[in-house]
C-alpha cells in the first residue's frame, strides 16, 4: 500500500509542478501566479495528517526549490512546517467540516506559508523576497491559489484515502450477520 | 472539544525535516558542489516533460497575455514610437561623435558584437516565482559554451547575465534587479558610474559617482565600461539618460536611465561568450 501511495504522490507532485512552471507562471492576475505547490502541501497536511503531510510538504517545497533562485531547502522548510500545522488543525476540527470552512482554512494557510517563506528568507538575508509588492502577492496569491484548492484537496484525498477503505474491508460469512 | 493526542512520531518527523531543510540551506549557501549538481541533474530529468508541457500550454499562456496586456501593448507601442522619434532626432542633431555612432551601431546590429562569439538562445520561461521577477530561463546551457556571469543581450542592448547554467538550460538575472550593479561609461565622456536596477518597468539609476561638474546630458548613451573587474565586455549599450538630478550636498549627479534592451515579449536572446580575465584565471566570480 505504501508503495502505491508513494507513486500516486509522486505523480501528483510532478503534475502540479509542471502545471505551475509551464502554465500558471504565464497566467498571472495582477502579475501574481498561484502557489499551487504550497496549496498541495496544505492539502497533503489536511488529508495525510501532521507526519505524512510534513513529509509530502517537504517534497513539494524541495521540488519547487530546484527551479528557484532562492537557496535549496527554503521552500521545503516553509512547506513542511505549514503542512504539519494544517495537519494538526485538521485533527482538531471535525472531519466532516463544511467545505467552505476547509477552503477558508486552506487559503489562510497558503497566506501563512508565504509569510513563513519570506520570513525565513529574510532571516538568511535572501534578497528580493520582502518588497513593496509583498502585500499584493500575499492577497492575490492566496486567493488565486484558493481557486484550485478544491482540486488540490481532491488529488491529495486520492493519494491518502482512496484504497485504504478497500484495504479495511474484510470478507465475512453469512453466519456472522445473524 | 477534546484535542487529539499527537504521538511523538510526528514531532520527530517534523524535527528531522526541519533539520534537513536547514542543512540544505546552509550547504547551498556555501555553494556545496554535489548539491549544485543534484539541482542540475534533477532539472535535466524533468526538462523533457517541461518541454512537452510547454508545447501544449504556450498557446494558452500567449492567449492570456494578449487578453490581459492588450492595452499595455498599445501604450508600449506608442511609447516606443515616441522614443524612436526622439532617438532619431537626437542622432541627427548631435552627429559627429564617433563613439556615439559606434554605440548606436551596437544597438542596431547584434551580429557585430566586438568580435565576441555569441550564442542565440530561446527564452523558455519567465520567472517561476512571485517574489523574484527578475529571472528568465533560456534553453541553452554549458553544453553550448554558456558559463556563469556571461552577458545576455536582446535587441537594443544588455539585459542581464547568466546565473546557474545547467547542461541544457540557464537562468538570466535581469539588470532591472535592484541587487544588480553594472559599471557603465557615458558615451562621449570619460565618466564612469555604477548602474543599478530599480524594479520591473522602472528606469535604471546611476545613484552616485558622477561629479556635478561632469558634462553629462539627457539623451546620452550609457555603455558597459569593460573595466578589468567588470564581468561584462565593454561597449554594450545599456541605456539612455532620461533625467539628470543634481545632488548639491554631495556635489554629484544622479542619472535616471531608460534601458535600451527589450525586456518584454522576449522570444530569443543572445549570450556573449565572454569570460573576463579574472574569471579565466580563477581569481573572480
Amino acid at each position: 500500500m505504501l508503495i502505491f501511495r508513494f507513486i500516486k504522490a509522486l505523480f501528483v507532485i510532478t503534475l502540479v509542478l509542471i502545471l505551475q512552471l509551464e502554465l500558471f507562471s504565464s497566467i498571472r492576475f495582477f502579475g501574481v501566479m498561484p502557489e499551487l505547490m504550497l496549496g498541495l502541501a496544505v492539502a497533503s497536511g489536511w488529508h495525510g495528517g501532521p507526519s505524512n503531510g510534513a513529509l509530502t510538504g517537504f517534497v513539494c517545497g524541495f521540488s519547487v526549490d530546484l527551479y528557484l533562485a532562492t537557496p535549496l531547502g527554503l521552500s521545503a522548510l516553509s512547506y513542511a512546517l505549514i503542512a504539519y500545522l494544517i495537519g494538526i488543525v485538521a485533527e482538531i476540527v471535525a472531519e466532516d467540516v463544511e467545505r467552505i470552512v476547509r477552503l477558508i482554512i486552506s487559503i489562510a494557510s497558503v497566506a501563512l506559508g508565504l509569510v513563513l517563506f519570506v520570513l525565513f528568507g529574510e532571516l538568511i538575508a535572501e534578497p528580493n523576497l520582502y518588497n513593496k509588492n509583498f502585500g499584493k502577492i500575499l492577497v492575490v496569491g492566496a486567493l488565486y491559489t484558493g481557486l484550485f484548492v478544491p482540486l488540490l484537496h481532491y488529488m491529495m484525498s486520492w493519494v491518502f484515502h482512496e484504497g485504504s477503505h478497500a484495504g479495511n474491508q474484510r470478507p465475512i460469512n453469512r453466519s456472522q450477520l445473524t | 472539544m477534546a484535542l487529539p493526542r499527537r504521538n511523538s512520531g510526528s514531532r520527530f518527523t517534523l524535527a528531522i525535516l526541519l533539520l534537513s531543510s536547514i542543512t540544505l540551506i546552509s550547504l547551498d549557501a556555501r555553494g556545496y558542489e554535489p548539491l549544485t549538481n543534484l539541482r542540475k541533474a534533477a532539472t535535466a530529468v524533468v526538462q523533457p516533460f517541461r518541454n512537452l508541457a510547454s508545447t501544449i500550454f504556450d498557446p494558452i499562456g500567449d492567449a492570456w497575455e494578449s487578453l490581459s496586456k492588450g492595452d499595455n501593448l498599445e501604450k508600449e507601442n506608442a511609447l516606443l514610437r515616441a522614443q524612436l522619434g526622439d532617438l532619431l532626432e537626437y542622432r541627427t542633431t548631435t552627429e559627429g561623435a564617433v563613439e556615439e555612432l559606434a554605440a548606436l551601431r551596437t544597438q542596431l546590429g547584434l551580429e557585430n558584437l566586438g568580435g565576441q562569439e555569441t550564442v542565440v538562445a530561446e527564452v523558455t520561461a519567465q520567472s517561476v516565482s512571485n517574489f523574484d521577477p527578475y529571472i528568465l530561463e533560456i534553453g541553452k546551457g554549458t553544453q553550448n559554451g554558456i558559463r556563469e556571469g556571461m552577458a545576455v543581450i536582446s535587441v537594443g542592448g544588455l539585459i542581464g547575465r547568466i546565473e546557474d547554467p545547467g547542461l541544457r538550460s540557464a537562468r538570466v538575472r535581469l539588470i532591472t534587479d535592484p541587487n544588480v550593479s553594472i559599471g557603465v561609461l557615458v558615451v562621449g565622456t570619460n565618466q564612469v558610474g555604477i548602474l543599478t536596477g530599480n524594479g520591473i518597468g522602472q528606469p535604471l539609476r546611476v545613484p552616485d559617482g558622477i561629479p556635478v561638474s561632469a558634462d553629462v546630458e539627457t539623451g546620452s548613451i550609457l555603455v558597459t565600461s569593460g573595466s578589468e573587474r567588470s564581468p561584462y565586455p565593454g561597449g554594450f549599450a545599456v541605456g539612455t539618460i532620461l533625467e539628470v538630478l543634481v545632488d548639491e550636498i554631495n556635489l554629484e549627479k544622479e542619472l535616471v536611465v531608460a534601458p535600451t534592451g527589450q525586456f518584454e515579449n522576449l522570444e530569443f536572446v543572445t549570450v556573449v561568450l565572454y569570460e573576463p580575465l579574472n574569471t579565466q584565471n580563477g581569481l573572480g566570480n
